[in-house]
Formats: C-alpha cells, structure tokens, sequence
C-alpha cells in the first residue's frame, strides 16, 4: 500500500498528482504545514495557507488550483502574502489548466476532465 | 483526427528554423566538449529525431546509447513506479554525458533519469534540450547546459513529440487542435504501456 492509498486528498486531482511523485520516485508530504497570513488586532490568527504538497528532497512546497479562475486569483494571492511574510519558503503553483494538459498528454482524459 | 498535419491548429517552429538551432547546438557542443567526446544519450522515442539530427552537426568523436522507461500514462503503470524498459548498452562511468531531451517540462522525468545516471558516477552529466517549457517546471535544478527553444504552453507535436503515439514524424513543431486531444480513442500501443509520453 502507497501513501497514495492512506492519505485523506480533499479533491481527486491531488490524488493524481501524488501518484505521479509516486511514480517518479519523488518524496512527498500532504498539506504538513499551515503558514499563518492574516492576524487580529488580538494576535489571533484569521487566515492562514496550507500548502497542498511539501517535497523534502526538493524543500519545495507545491500549490495545485483548479480550472476555476475565481479560486485561481485568490490562490496567487495568497501564494504572493506567503511569499512575502516567508521570503525563505519556495513554493510554485502548478496551475489546474497545466495539470489538466499534463494528464491530457498522459492520455488520461477522464483525470483530465475531473479537474 | 488524422494523425497528419490536418491536425495542426499552427506551426510553431518550422523545419528549417529547428534545423539552423540544431546546427547552432552543434557548433556549441562541438566547441565545448573538444577532447572530451561525449556520450550522448537519449530516451525513446521523443528525442530520437532530434538526437540523429544533433548528432550529425557535431564534428568532434562522440557515442550515442538510448534508453527507454514507461510512461505515467500506460496502463500497467498508473499504480506503480517508472521502469527501465531499455537500459543503455554503453557503460558511462567516467564518461562526459549528455542527455538530449526533446522537451524539459515539469522536469519529474529528467529529474528521474538524473538520478539514475547520476549513481554511475559519469565524469560530467548534463542535459540537452530542443523545447523547454519553464510554466510547468516542477523540479528547477535541472542541468540543462543547451537548451534550443523556449516554448509557450501549448499542446505541441512533431519532430518526435507525440501525442497518443501520432504526429512525431511531421517535420516541424506544431500545435495539437485542441479537438483532437479531447475526442481521440486512447491508441492501443499506449494502453499496454508502449507509450513514452514525457512530463
């Protein structure tokens, strides 16, 4: 059994991604750390990104979106604050679009056509 | 679908454009690996064209050995791990190694074959490529010492790259019709695991 097969993946396009580190041999952890981007005037914490994957070999956090462009503008977003407040932290998005094209040359349309 | 040029929405590197930067890289290669000779080393099947054409605008000694390894996409290989189909014939140890590519993209397969040529302990290991798509780079420490074009993000065939096995014996580098790709029937060879399609 993979650690495909175990993890929890809150949409089946990061299932199909972590089969592909899988595949590719490449290390992964899901969403292992949450980045805190937003605080109250009490110091409490009231917006925070969770990364999808994190590749240790790679110190590389990887941040999937989908197709829909409302989500994708608040992702970047977000992704541009990380990078801000955690200069130190590489993080890439790969964009819903690119992985839809990604698994189209794969020929895995059904995959593709989740997205 | 065709499977010919029919298919092409626009060319995006016509013949003699890809064959006047082959001729460049082979100047390049030629200068930088003087005394060296190189192996060159290529995966089936996408960069065969460019691998034959490169090859024969270098003018310094050089070996050409090939591999071949499954595709995410076949069916025997979804749940499981990349296998070595083709393993190389030469013996690298020592060797300065250059892996012609025919497109660099989210870099998970280089990445893979970097790895694995890497624990032979070669004298030097880079990489040559025709197409490089940075959009979808995943893995950014790639040893890409030569790189011919730089591509926009497009569904691209010919010259080698294919899409379902078709299109890689046209002679210019096209756009795929964005029909094609969401209608054409899984091809019988990928679906047993004959397909090299590369990320």
């Amino acid at each position: 059994m993979s650690a495909t097969d175990t993890v929890r993946f809150a949409h089946r396009s990061e299932a199909e991604f972590a089969k592909i580190l899988d595949f590719y041999g490449i290390r992964w952890q899901y969403e292992p750390r949450s980045f805190p981007l937003e605080w109250d005037e009490r110091g409490r914490v009231v917006e925070s990104f969770n990364p999808d994957f994190f590749l240790p070999e790679y110190d590389l956090f990887i941040e999937l979106t989908t197709l829909k462009q409302s989500l994708v503008t608040r992702k970047n977003r977000k992704v541009r604050r990380l990078r801000e407040l955690y200069p130190g932290v590489n993080i890439k998005i790969f964009y819903g679009r690119d992985f839809r094209q990604l698994l189209l040359k794969y020929g895995l349309r059904s995959a593709a056509a989740a997205r | 679908m065709t499977g010919t040029a029919q298919d092409i929405e626009e060319v995006l590197l016509p013949r003699d454009r890809i064959a006047a930067r082959v001729a460049e890289l082979g100047r390049e290669i030629s200068h930088d690996f003087a005394g060296r000779s190189p192996l060159l080393i290529s995966v089936l099947k996408g960069a065969v064209y460019f691998l034959t054409d490169l090859s024969r605008e270098i003018e310094i000694p050089l070996s050409l050995d090939f591999m071949a390894i499954t595709s995410y996409g076949s069916a025997r290989a979804q749940s499981g791990i990349v296998r070595l189909i083709k393993d190389l014939d030469i013996e690298i140890t020592g060797r300065h190694v250059l892996l012609v590519e025919d497109i660099i993209d989210t870099g998970l397969t280089a990445g893979y074959l970097l790895r694995l040529l890497q624990a032979r302990s070669p004298a030097s290991l880079q990489i040559c490529t025709l197409l490089d798509r940075p959009r979808r780079r995943i893995l950014e420490a790639l040893p890409i010492a030569y790189r011919g074009f730089e591509i926009p993000d497009r569904f691209v065939v010919g010259y080698g790259l294919d899409y379902q096995e078709r299109y890689r014996h046209l002679p210019f580098i096209g756009v795929l019709k964005e029909v094609v790709f969401q209608d054409l029937p899984p091809h019988p060879e990928s679906a047993s695991g004959g397909s090299t399609s590369r990320a």
